[in-house]
């Protein structure tokens, strides 16, 4: 069988069935009397009842079965035990199709039963997806902004029962037996000492450098047995937070690749999907209907956009494309080199910062922050000026958001790759006595707070005076100059991820600092919800590719890898470089020192058997079958991509072959009937054979 | 079984019950809202099976299909003389399709027959127009709701008849990835 290219088959069979060459009488071709013959249109039609036995009202049944009867699905063997509800006929059949079936009593007691049982069990469900914290809160925002910024607040949602997992991971395996087992600190409790001030709170020194928040505070305890003691404990619970929130995360992102991407741009069906499933039929707020009814047009309007977009694209000529190919290529580089100047300005805030002694308290305040502050404003100014840029670049809408969001993804967490890796590379130890992990603790917890600072100055000193101004002047100049305020997802969501790669980095070294990220993500969630509802306007154009929860957790994921590549650098030192004085490890008691004490502790076997997971010779056996493994998968996929083009064709082929036949066939009985009508013979005599010999 | 209730015997409920999606409960509350949109046309007491059908005017304008776009074309797919004249029986037969225990196959057919304007049993291009033109609300020009159409068409259509059969419909229907929790009204 040649292989054919569809295109060619579809323009093949467009003449056939639009226009009847076989018949001259127009008609269509499923109003033939044979068409009801056939048995795939037999097949397709719903076991009914022909009479109207004791119906609630005598209504026309022949009607009902010429109208609804081919299009019910379900092959005809299933009729017998489907149940009455899922039956596509109207209640009437129903009673009917019941009566006949009164004789299995049994059955249907059964069949009762579980539905009751799982109408039950649905609302047991309801009620406890009911009990989710905000659940009428996210309810109000949909149906006001629409799905995307309450995917926002879903995502915060998620990011708050995971740091409240971990933080109990950390009461279980960090604090509890620290608290319990302390040999040392049990006689001076924690309270407010000489030097202590409420600046304390903001900085991290004193008070809170003696609290559990802190690396320092988790010495070696009481329990000092060889595989189970704390600093083992300790490494333990932060193994497990980070390979936890690796499974959780990854588990969230394939589950949404898996809806989104599975079928390949060939077969994406989005403008179907958006007329026939864009509608919500739930929707009963005329400003909710309205709304939606925004965004479908919007959506369409931006598919045309693209598709307009695609067909200018094409028609540009060779000087052109040169052209644009250069430009975009100096804009590139223009961006490297804001990139590059951003990092930059880190750097010399993060080596100002170090020189803090000798200054006024509000001044060696405001140096301290300086890092968070730079890379905030860092992370403020560029996305506009990448956007501005974008706009030079010629690229259809789509692609210019999408290029503006990964830019922007990439100077978020670069700039936090590069303020750790300045930190880590230029802190200089000041005192022998004070603690290293402790002053990085201490970087973390600042980046944690002023974070917090920034969404609450955000909202009340900007979000609000701005709405007040809209209310108050609305044709003033500066309202007119700054515009309403839009809740832009993408960056709200970015700042949420970069948050939580915040609390994973430092979560070694400040170990209650998921505590504190779960509070401030609860304060956030009202904070944002104050400035969603009462000073932001919907939106009313929404990009499906930059709401995606897959977006979403895949950069989630990129700030987990950031974090866990942080860690194990730091960790990973040679012998000798750096002996901690503090913590867990303290004592010149590095984190191998301490693993290789509890692997040598144990039984013969089981000590060969890790020594032998950790060495090379497992690494290369292991990458090998993995590499075989993802080939069969893909392979697979494509032997099955292939199978589903011929079956296409093959389809294609088969329902021309079954109009042109019953066309032909109508034409013959036609002619048998009335002979005499005159008719132009010599064309349908001379007609070419069926349309799948001629290729 | 505590409280007499004289809208419908016990046979009837029962039959209700099976043929549908809703519990006897949730029957006589849809029987008093459709008692709600006609209380002089609607009796009280159903069990001697009075012949009552509501005019369409008044179903579309119940608050749960009333910001609907496509509330005449639901209304004309259950009822009987596909005019839009329900009686009680297709006013539980709509409600249960589109509850939430309905099941997709179910809501896939009703999809496809509120779809088709024309009734004849295939999605054309008209078909599709109008429902376009219904979502948009006329805000899209005729040559920008033709070039769509064509992509929907070219899209979903698979066995090359420019139309959308039953099947092609509920192949792409069954990718969509909102469609179940879109196609439901709660009452």
């Amino acid at each position: 069988m040649e292989e054919h290219k569809t295109v060619n088959f579809m323009r093949l069979l467009s003449d056939d069935s639009t226009h009847s060459t076989v018949s001259s009488d127009s008609c269509e071709y499923y109003q033939t009397e044979i068409f009801d013959l056939l048995p795939s249109i037999q097949a397709s039609r719903p076991e009914q009842s022909r009479k109207p036995s004791e119906a609630y009202q005598d209504g026309p049944v022949p009607g009902e079965e010429s109208v609804y009867g081919h299009l019910s699905s379900g092959p005809r063997d299933k009729a017998p035990t489907q149940p009455l509800r899922n039956m596509v006929i109207c209640i009437q059949g129903k009673r009917s199709a019941r009566e006949r079936r009164k004789m299995q009593i049994s059955e249907s007691w059964r069949r009762s039963q579980s539905i009751n049982r799982k109408r039950v069990l649905a609302q047991i469900g309801g009620a406890l997806s009911g009990l989710l914290p905000w659940q009428h809160t996210l309810h109000a925002i949909e149906g006001r902004f629409g799905v995307g910024v309450k995917a926002y607040f879903v995502f915060l949602r998620y990011l708050v029962h995971l740091n409240l997992l971990h933080c109990v991971l950390i009461c279980g395996l960090i604090l509890g037996p620290t608290l319990f087992y302390s040999i040392t600190k049990s006689s001076e409790p924690l309270k407010f000492g000489g030097n202590d001030s409420v600046l304390d709170f903001f900085l991290g020194s004193g008070y809170l450098d003696r609290s559990p928040v802190f690396y320092g505070f988790y010495t070696r305890g009481s329990l000092n047995m060889q595989c189970l003691n704390t600093p083992l404990l300790y490494l333990a619970g932060i193994l497990t937070i980070l390979f936890l929130s690796l499974i959780l995360v990854v588990r969230r992102t394939t589950v949404g690749y898996k809806h989104t991407w599975m079928l390949g741009k060939r077969y994406s069906m989005n403008v179907s999907y958006k007329i026939f499933g864009g509608w919500d039929f739930t929707i009963q707020d005329p400003a909710a209907a309205a709304l939606k009814h925004s965004f479908i047009r919007n959506d369409l309007k931006l598919f045309l956009e693209e598709q307009s977009f695609s067909r200018r694209e094409a028609q540009r000529t060779l000087g052109q494309r040169v052209r644009l190919y250069l430009l975009r290529f100096f804009l590139n580089l223009l961006v490297l080199a804001l990139l590059g100047g951003a990092f930059y300005l880190i750097y010399f805030a993060t080596k100002t910062s170090q020189d803090v002694i000798g200054h006024h308290w509000l001044v060696s305040l405001v140096l301290e922050y300086l890092p968070p502050i730079a890379i905030s404003f860092v992370n403020l100014l560029l996305p506009q000026i990448f956007r501005k840029i974008s706009s030079f670049e010629d690229y259809s809408f789509t692609m210019q958001v999408n290029a503006m969001l990964v830019r922007s993804i990439f100077l978020k967490l670069a700039s936090l790759g590069i303020y750790l890796f300045f930190i880590f590379k230029t802190t200089k130890k000041p005192h022998a006595v004070q603690c290293l992990e402790n002053l990085f603790g201490r970087e973390m917890y600042k980046l944690c707070i002023f974070n917090f600072l920034t969404a609450f100055c955000n909202a009340f000193f900007l979000n609000y005076p701005r709405k007040l101004l809209h209310e108050k002047y609305p044709s003033s100049f500066l309202a007119r100059l700054w515009g309403k305020q839009r809740f832009l997802v993408p960056f709200n969501v970015l700042d949420l991820v970069y948050s939580q790669t915040v609390s994973w980095v430092g979560v070694f070294y400040c170990p209650l600092l998921p505590l504190i990220e779960a509070v401030t993500l609860m304060a956030t969630f009202y904070i944002q919800k104050f400035s969603v509802l009462r000073c932001c306007v919907a939106e009313q154009r929404m990009f499906r590719g930059s709401i995606s929860s897959v977006l979403f957790h895949f950069m989630l994921l990129l700030g987990l890898l950031m974090a866990a590549a942080t860690l194990g650098l730091n960790l990973y030192q040679p012998e000798g470089t750096h002996m901690s004085s503090c913590g867990p490890f303290g004592n010149g008691q590095s984190v191998f020192n301490v693993t290789g004490v509890c692997v040598d502790s144990l039984p013969g076997p089981a000590q060969s058997t890790l020594r032998y997971l950790a060495s090379s010779a497992f690494a290369l056996p292991l990458i090998l079958a993995e590499i075989l493994i993802l080939t069969s998968y893909v392979s697979r996929g494509r032997a099955n991509q292939k199978a589903i083009e011929r079956l296409k064709e093959m389809l294609v082929m088969s329902s021309s072959d079954k109009r042109f036949l019953v066309k032909q066939h109508t034409t013959m009985l036609r002619r048998q009937r009335n002979p005499c009508r005159v008719r132009p013979a010599t064309i349908e005599e001379n007609q070419p054979l069926t349309p799948s010999h001629e290729n | 079984m505590g409280n007499k209730q004289t809208t419908f015997t016990d046979e009837q409920l029962e039959a209700f019950q099976d043929c549908t999606f809703f519990t006897r409960k949730e029957i006589l509350r849809l029987h008093g809202r459709y008692r709600e949109l006609a209380p002089h046309l609607v009796p009280l007491d159903f069990t001697n099976r009075p012949d009552i059908r509501v005019p369409p005017t008044l179903i579309v304008s119940m608050p749960e299909l009333k910001e609907n776009p496509f509330r005449d074309r639901i209304v004309g797919t259950f009822s009987e003389d596909g005019l839009g004249n329900m009686s009680f029986n297709d006013f539980v037969d709509m409600f249960s399709a589109f509850c939430e225990t309905s099941p997709r196959e179910l809501k896939t057919v009703y999809a496809f027959k509120i779809y088709d304007f024309n009734r004849d049993s295939f999605i054309c291009k008209e078909d599709l127009q109008k429902t376009l033109t219904k979502l948009t609300k006329g805000d899209l020009s005729p040559e920008e709701v033709s070039l769509v159409c064509d992509k929907s068409l070219e899209e979903a259509d698979l066995d090359g008849d420019h139309k959308l059969s039953f099947s092609d419909f509920e192949n792409m229907i069954s990718k969509a990835p909102d469609f179940l929790s879109n196609f439901h009204i709660r009452i």
